[in-house]
């Protein structure tokens, strides 16, 4: 029993506990000609506070997952409540090919989507065809919005699911109870069905924020000048810039805000009557 | 096998097989099962007999190994158990749910407790043929547990329990999922094997009936303590608390009653309806008792001329064989239950009219009123 | 009744742009793959397999693969292992604090942000003076897919009544086999499932990877890599593999999943 616990807290910390620390512990040093200075300092912190592009890329960038995830939130729901209307064949069906996409590389979906929203993508050229445009669009591409769509395709399954999981385990009877005692569907909808599957997009619209808004990928590959995201910034700290201490302590603003969504959703998404 | 410790029990008692002494169970500041003592006789069938939240079950699972005691010993065979490890304690439990392993067949299930001992392919054959033989499953041994019926999901987890040929089986209320009629049919089943093989049956059930039907004694729970011990004729004619009593279904009680007189086993006591006789001597500690009746045990006017009292009608329920009558005191406000014969030729008495009827003294019992 | 009839036709339309969008871009790689392009404009009339050949020929890619067919091998053993040492210690004793506690900082690395997870990972193996390469890969991955594979065995054992246990113990078997006998045998098709599961993410993970990969990297960094560059038919040959081989690991999991009783929800939620 020991052992056990030995081993799994042994692991736990090696390689969980002890990197996150170290990584928190990090942002309070500071590099001095490329080689980091082992000294504590808030410096970093100021530097982030202070530095208005800093700041304005941390604001754009949680309002955009903000964003993603409210639009993903009408979708998903919208989406996961049609899949849950189907009969049990076609749910089935549904689900798997919602899945699919989930199980499949990051990167390609992102880069699937730049030849959808290139200015020779797909997107533009059925404009083109239909004769919406004459020319074109190149804003579609290489912009913030670019990167809010390419976000919002790829991360809706994160939405769909949760909300599918929880429409799923409505009990046909408290369904059945309901028109008993009179409610119409539409009531039946907002008084029964709407309150039991809410959790579930609250998981979903957590998922999809904390995802959002460390992404790096989306905005690097579709996001161009314009869509530089904090992840990027970040990101860009163990690149080029080979600022490690201000990276960590960058992280560390964004890993203040996912712990707060995270701990939110679930105060949100588990309910008294769950308790 | 005989030791010393058979001085201080009870006469014409043999060294019990389970011996429990001061047995307690505490979760937190709750108390499961208040300090007991219990004898296991070696070939009884003794169900613990209680209500839901009575510490029956945890009774069983400490006795089982499952749940540690708090405090108090376990002796089996004269050897004390209570800090045996489950899988060493030579006795078996047949489970609430049967607790069949769902990936292995009727014969796996059955040959499991072998197969961890290392018991050799021939002799294991052997033995879960018998096994399978005794409950009547020879022709099921390669089916699944989830195609069994419950009768048969029984059948297997009792065969798995027997099959370490262990002296003593614990039973967790293994009925209870089974419908009425199958239900009945199992509770034959076990009394028989129980008859042929010896095995001592410790039997956990909520079901008075269930209870009477297949014990040789029967222990009656209540909040964590034993409430009365004894054979189903005495727990049924001889209840020693209000709770036993109705319990066992009678479900007339008459309280406060006290005793005026005591002599040639007949004891009279007083109550707010009346005087009546009792048969048996009046029970020690005599404050705070109840008199308790059978609804079977009134008779109308001269049907039974004993222990008579005037009651008005208030309805009438007729459910086949027998009548209920449901009847009220004019002056104390209590209300009695009477059960008679369904009688073909006779109108049932209106509701309003007043009768006289009576019981006799042999079918009524002094007992305890509530503790605490 | 026809207010509903509109609420059914919004639904289904935005359902249907839903999968649209989650296919149409993935199906546009596919179709590319055989065409060449010349500035930027599809020529449709050169379809061939030309840029699959190519695939075959380039060595580094090969590398790529083999890398990450390693890496996702090796982090789902170690995952695996600690996973379901976890799940058995929590299933034992569920109200224990230290157990809650040991859930908790399992699901860390997979709630985070990935790029915490990569760049936590990289400064601790710095710091300790590991050098990046496939270890430091398959650590990021093992402590990545060690949440989900942890969960599915977890769900399984919860689901597996207690009396199963005690039935085992009762009839005289050991704690060894107990697991042995009683508790593998129900985990073969969870263990299977979450193993086919993580090794997808692991297949496909590319944030943490990047923060962790030295000089050799797994697929989807070297395809990073080829992206920056550009657009070109040679890439969508490879994705369209790469998402042949996804969807195939999909089914196989779909499958798995619905035999050993994933999708019965109840199941799930009754314990």
């Amino acid at each position: 029993m020991l052992a056990e616990d030995c081993v799994l807290w042994g692991f736990a910390a090696l390689f969980i506990l002890v990197p996150l620390a170290s990584f928190l512990v990090y942002g309070f040093f500071f590099v001095v000609d490329n080689s980091v200075v082992y000294r504590p300092t808030l410096a970093n912190f100021v530097e982030i506070l202070s530095n208005d592009s800093y700041r304005t890329t941390f604001f754009k960038t949680l309002r955009m997952a903000l964003e993603v995830s409210a639009i993903n939130l009408v979708l998903g729901y919208a989406t996961a409540y049609f899949i849950w209307l189907r009969p049990p064949a076609w749910r089935n069906f549904l689900v798997i090919a919602l899945a699919v996409p989930l199980l499949m590389s990051y990167i390609i979906k992102i880069y699937a989507m730049r030849g959808v929203l290139g200015t020779n993508g797909l997107l533009n050229s059925v404009l083109l065809a239909l004769g919406i445009v004459d020319e074109p669009v190149s804003a579609l591409l290489f912009n913030l919005t670019a990167v809010r769509i390419t976000l919002s395709v790829v991360l809706l399954p994160f939405m769909v699911l949760p909300i599918y999981i929880s429409l799923e385990r409505i009990p046909n009877s408290v369904l059945n109870a309901a028109a008993d005692l009179g409610a119409g569907e539409l009531q039946t909808f907002a008084r029964v069905v709407l309150p039991l599957s809410l959790p579930g997009g609250i998981v979903g619209a957590m998922f999809t924020f904390v995802l959002a808004s460390g992404d790096f990928l989306a905005p690097e590959l579709v996001g161009g000048i314009e869509g530089f995201t904090y992840g990027r910034l970040i990101f860009s700290q163990f690149g080029l810039a080979f600022n490690w201490p201000l990276g960590a302590a960058l992280s560390i603003l964004l890993m203040i805000v996912a712990l707060a969504v995270i701990y939110i959703a679930r105060r949100l998404g588990n309910p008294r009557w769950q308790r | 096998m005989a030791n010393h410790e058979t001085g201080g029990l009870a006469a014409n008692q043999d060294l019990p097989l389970l011996r429990i002494r001061g047995l307690g169970v505490r979760f937190g500041t709750f108390n499961a099962i208040n300090p007991l003592d219990l004898d296991v006789r070696d070939g009884e069938f003794l169900t613990i007999l209680g209500p839901s939240g009575s510490g029956k079950t945890t009774l069983l699972r400490a006795i089982a190994g499952f749940q540690a005691p708090s405090e108090g010993g376990i002796e089996f065979d004269g050897r004390d158990i209570a800090d045996m490890p489950i899988n060493r304690r030579p006795f078996n439990t047949v489970f609430q749910d049967y607790a069949l392993f769902p990936h292995m067949t009727v014969r796996e299930n059955v040959s499991f407790g072998l197969r961890v001992r290392g018991t050799g392919r021939k002799r294991l054959n052997d033995r879960v043929d018998s096994a399978l033989g005794i409950v009547g499953l020879e022709e099921l041994g390669a089916r699944y547990p989830s195609q069994l019926s419950g009768g048969q999901q029984q059948r297997t987890a009792l065969a798995r329990a027997m099959i370490c040929e262990p002296r003593l089986i614990l039973l967790d209320e293994p009925l209870a999922a089974l419908d009425a009629a199958l239900r009945r049919q199992m509770q034959n089943f076990l009394k028989s094997v129980q008859r042929q093989s010896g095995i001592t049956f410790l039997f956990v059930t909520h079901d008075q009936s269930e209870a009477t039907t297949m014990s040789d004694r029967i222990c009656v729970m209540r909040s964590g303590s034993i409430e009365q011990i004894g054979t189903p004729r005495d727990l049924y004619y001889r209840p020693k608390s209000k709770f036993v009593a109705s319990f066992f279904g009678a479900s007339n009680i008459i309280e406060p009653c006290e005793v005026i007189d005591a002599r040639n086993d007949v004891t009279s006591v007083r109550t707010a309806v009346g005087t009546f006789a009792v048969a048996g001597p009046a029970p020690e500690g005599g404050s705070g008792l109840a008199l308790a009746v059978r609804p079977e045990a009134f008779g109308i006017g001269n049907g039974k001329p004993v222990n008579q009292v005037e009651l008005t009608v208030v309805s009438v329920s007729f459910i086949g064989s027998e009548t209920i009558t449901e009847l009220r005191h004019r002056d104390a406000s209590l209300e009695f239950k009477m059960k008679t014969r369904s009688d073909p030729a006779a109108s049932p008495p209106a509701p309003g009219s007043v009768l006289t009827v009576g019981f006799d003294p042999a079918e009524c019992a002094l007992v305890s009123g509530d503790r605490g | 009744m026809k207010r509903l009839r509109l609420l059914d036709v919004s639904l289904a339309s935005v359902s249907f742009l839903v999968y649209l969008a989650l296919y149409l871009p993935i199906l546009l790689v596919f179709v590319l793959s055989f065409f060449s392009m010349r500035r930027g404009r599809v020529r449709w009339d050169t379809f061939s397999f030309e840029w699959y050949a190519r695939l075959f020929s380039n060595e580094s890619l090969g590398e790529a693969l083999l890398n990450s067919i390693i890496v996702g091998v090796t982090a789902i053993i170690a995952a695996t292992v600690i996973a379901t040492l976890a799940a058995l210690h929590v299933n034992a004793r569920p109200s224990s604090r230290s157990a809650r506690m040991l859930e908790y900082v399992i699901f860390l690395p997979f709630l985070l942000p990935p790029i915490i997870t990569g760049l936590s990972l990289l400064i601790y193996f710095r710091e300790i003076g590991v050098s990046r390469g496939l270890a430091t890969i398959i650590v990021g991955h093992a402590v990545f897919v060690l949440a989900i594979i942890y969960r599915i065995i977890l769900t399984r054992l919860n689901a597996l009544s207690r009396s199963l246990v005690e039935a085992a113990q009762d009839l005289g078997a050991s704690r060894l086999q107990t697991f042995r006998f009683i508790i593998l045998p129900n985990l073969r098709m969870p263990l299977l499932t979450a193993g086919i599961l993580a090794f997808a993410l692991s297949f496909d993970e590319t944030m943490i990877t990047l923060f962790l990969s030295g000089t050799d990297g797994t697929l989807p960094v070297r395809l990073y890599a080829m992206m920056r560059v550009g657009f070109t038919p040679e890439i969508n040959a490879l994705i369209t593999l790469i998402l042949g081989f996804s969807i195939v690991l999909t089914v196989v999991f779909a499958f798995a999943w619905r035999r050993s009783g994933g999708t019965d929800n109840n199941r799930i939620t009754r314990i």
